[in-house]
């Protein structure tokens, strides 16, 4: 799973810290997504695609296979 | 007060409470390390309740799994050095069920006792987690 999140970010033009109090979480959290290092919950998901008025599969998209579990 | 402010208190509190410990110590006092103790657990919880603190979805998984991997390597650990203590004694074997190896048996007691606490609890925590996250049910 990949994502866009700091390209939609740099687009409204947030910081981290800015981000992470508008969804909800840390700053840890936001740098984690960003570096595809933590895949966010899909409620989540559902949160940072309704901050930047988007689909989620604009933000998040699916690569390599159906079934694996990354978190 | 931001998550940052929070953590700076956290840090504050957690000195202070060093500090009175130490100072307990040094007393021999237990009462003024329970109070030390005591007192930075209260202040701990107004600051979190100040700072409006929500656990974040990240920290969670990372405690969920650090719990999991606690469990998986405590539980066999303790588990197993029961056995070990407790075999002796049972085995028949002479030397470990007197003088200075006596305790053996009794620590191995202990640890049977608290390996059986921990897959109870763990047991009763999965069945109410189970149940509460909808699994079991037969409906369709």
């Amino acid at each position: 799973m990949k994502n866009k999140l700091k390209v939609f970010r740099a687009m409204h033009n947030l910081t981290q810290e800015q981000l992470a109090d508008k969804i909800g979480v840390s700053r840890q959290t936001v740098i984690a997504i960003e570096s595809n290092k933590y895949l966010p919950s899909l409620g989540l998901a559902f949160k940072i695609a309704r901050l930047f008025k988007v689909k989620v599969e604009d933000i998040f998209i699916r690569e390599g296979k159906e079934d694996d579990n990354e978190n | 007060m931001n998550r940052k402010k929070h953590n700076q208190l956290r840090v504050v509190i957690a000195f202070f409470v060093s500090a009175i410990v130490a100072l307990a110590v040094i007393r021999n006092s237990y009462l003024l390390a329970a109070t030390g103790v005591l007192t930075g657990m209260v202040f701990m919880v107004l600051v979190r309740v100040k700072a409006k603190i929500r656990t974040d979805e990240r920290e969670a998984t990372v405690q969920e799994k650090a719990a999991r991997m606690t469990y998986a390597i405590f539980a066999p650990t303790i588990g197993i050095a029961a056995f070990l203590l407790l075999l002796p004694s049972r085995g028949g074997i002479s030397v470990f069920s007197k003088g200075e190896w006596m305790f053996t048996e009794s620590l191995g007691m202990v640890f049977a006792y608290l390996t059986l606490f921990l897959i109870t609890i763990y047991a009763i925590s999965y069945h109410f987690f189970n149940k509460k996250f909808g699994g079991g049910g037969d409906e369709e």
